[in-house]
């Protein structure tokens, strides 16, 4: 017997156990939930939260502003100019970030395009979104009562503005807590902060400055790169709806399928599949690839707020990622099977 | 990194008994507690068929009592492919800044190098930052511990942020967490 057969076979039953303790893990999670009596069935729907995201969202629609916004996490921190415009013609956005590499995105009503001098690279995405707010559908709005629990916390003067800060506390161990400060006369978004499971902020975006109501035209809302140099790569980034033959068969609770289909990623020589999951108030993707020659990072890693974790799946890359604690990617990525 | 003496504790409850080394032993080395002059001869008993399984044993309950456990499937499959075509590597001297620095110079030998990626991601729990032990692997086998661990996927990240509900409340601002994480692949 040689040395890598008796590895392969301490491998195998390695696999059995980590198995068996994935659903230990699970199991427990749904015990804890249960004891602390904080089963969703027969929960009425929250329309504060609801109305209150609405508010929010409507208000980073149709207001014009322009800003400094500062996202800090892991230590770092990055500040970025913001300009919004609203006009007849709908919604213009611009960022530029103002550290580093310059990077710049232009967003006309749902495009959105994401320019990388250095790269030479320009990305092409629809805003795919819309329809979760601020028309929320129905059952998200009971999700969000069921899963989140929705306060006012304290009011702070934020970047010259007053504002109301209101919590998303989870009821599981499954989701973030979100807190947000909204400017009291718009409803605009001025901070927000993923909290995680003792209450510490993962990360925040906050404006240092922002004029609510500022004079914006449409020359400054503008690329700077118009047009593209000749030699710029454009890629396209949109998932075309489609049946995948993929599916989570053990889904956290409160998630429901927002999106399935296949998409082109960059590097990447094949179409991958994607499938998206809300509770509401965050996603999580799945993306499912033929298993690619070169070694792949496997297990978990973060950035920011979002927790990635990959496994390998037979022949196939399971990738899952989401604004959400590390078990419930895992858990995710263990469930996810071919129908 | 206790979990090493408290494995030993279960004495004859472990699956299998080294033949070279002793649990204990086993458990000071997967601790960084043994010397270099032991680590030598655990090294050399590791090369033992019965050493080196339950080495892999203690790993894997290790890993398991802390719940973290991120061993894909296939997983015994590829190794045996890739164990196969491994060159043979010689040990640099173990740097000793980690507590289980001197545990983790036995990657650097051709039979743990594979393993490597897999027990320093199992490690790799939510919010703690990367840990010395991942760096100093990498820094001891540069071979493929440095494809274990990248920052995000920018790609699987850019084409997520489009479809979260906390985009269409924050308009395009976390496409920022993106562009964050492509200049730091850059930056790599």
């Amino acid at each position: 017997m040689c040395a890598a057969d008796v590895m392969a076979q301490a491998a195998r039953q390695a696999r059995v156990r980590v198995g068996s303790c994935v659903v230990v893990t699970a199991a427990a999670l749904l015990l804890t939930r249960s004891a602390l009596g904080c089963a969703p069935a027969g929960t009425s729907a929250d329309p504060q939260a609801a109305e209150w995201l609405q508010r929010a969202a409507q208000a980073a629609r149709s207001l014009n502003y322009s800003g400094t916004l500062v996202y800090r996490h892991n230590g770092r921190e990055e500040t970025t100019r913001v300009l919004h415009l609203a006009d007849s013609s709908g919604e213009h956005e611009k960022l530029i970030n103002l550290d580093g590499e310059a990077r710049e995105v232009v967003r006309n009503n749902d495009q959105i395009r994401c320019y990388y001098p250095d790269a030479k690279v320009i990305r092409l995405e629809s805003r795919a979104s819309r329809n979760a707010f601020p028309s929320l559908m129905q059952q998200q709005r009971n999700t969000l009562a069921q899963y989140y629990n929705f306060n006012k916390a304290e009011t702070e003067r934020i970047a010259g503005l007053e504002t109301q800060a209101y919590i998303f506390q989870p009821k599981d161990g499954l989701r973030y807590g979100h807190k947000l400060w909204a400017d009291v006369a718009t409803g605009l978004l001025v901070k927000a902060q993923l909290l995680n499971e003792r209450g510490f902020p993962l990360e925040q975006f906050q404006f240092s400055d922002l004029q609510i109501g500022a004079k914006i035209d449409r020359e400054m809302v503008r690329p700077t790169f118009t047009p593209p140099p000749a030699d710029w790569q454009m890629v396209p980034g949109d998932t075309a709806p489609q049946d995948t033959g993929w599916q989570v068969k053990d889904l956290p609770p409160g998630f429901t399928k927002l999106v399935e289909g296949y998409r082109t990623l960059r590097g990447k020589p094949k179409k991958v599949a994607h499938l998206v999951y809300s509770d509401g108030l965050v996603a999580v993707s799945v993306f499912v690839e033929d298993m690619p020659e070169a070694p792949q990072p496997i297990g978990l890693s973060q950035q920011g707020g979002v927790n990635v974790y990959s496994r390998q799946l037979s022949d196939h890359l399971v990738t899952v990622l989401g604004e959400t604690p590390s078990a419930t990617v895992r858990q995710i990525a263990y469930s996810v099977a071919h129908r | 990194m206790v979990m090493g003496k408290f494995l030993a504790k279960l004495g004859g409850g472990s699956p299998v008994q080294a033949s070279d080394l002793t649990p204990e032993e086993i458990s000071e080395l997967m601790d960084g507690e043994l010397d270099t002059e032991r680590v030598e001869h655990a090294c050399h008993a590791l090369r033992e068929v019965a050493s080196m399984e339950a080495w892999i044993y203690y790993h894997v309950i290790g890993d398991t009592l802390r719940g973290c456990s991120g061993l894909a499937p296939g997983f015994a499959e590829r190794f045996s492919a890739r164990l196969g075509s491994e060159p043979t590597m010689l040990a640099p001297p173990p740097p000793r800044t980690a507590p289980a620095a001197v545990a983790w110079a036995l990657a650097a030998s051709a039979a743990a190098v594979s393993l490597v990626g897999w027990v320093a991601l199992s490690m790799w729990s939510d919010m703690s930052p990367l840990p010395t032990a991942v760096a100093t692997v990498q820094q001891a086998t540069e071979v493929r511990a440095a494809d274990a661990r990248r920052p995000v996927e920018n790609e699987y990240l850019l084409a997520h942020q489009q479809y979260s509900p906390t985009t269409a409340i924050q308009g395009v601002r976390p496409t920022l967490r993106a562009a964050s994480a492509e200049e730091q692949d850059v930056r790599r």
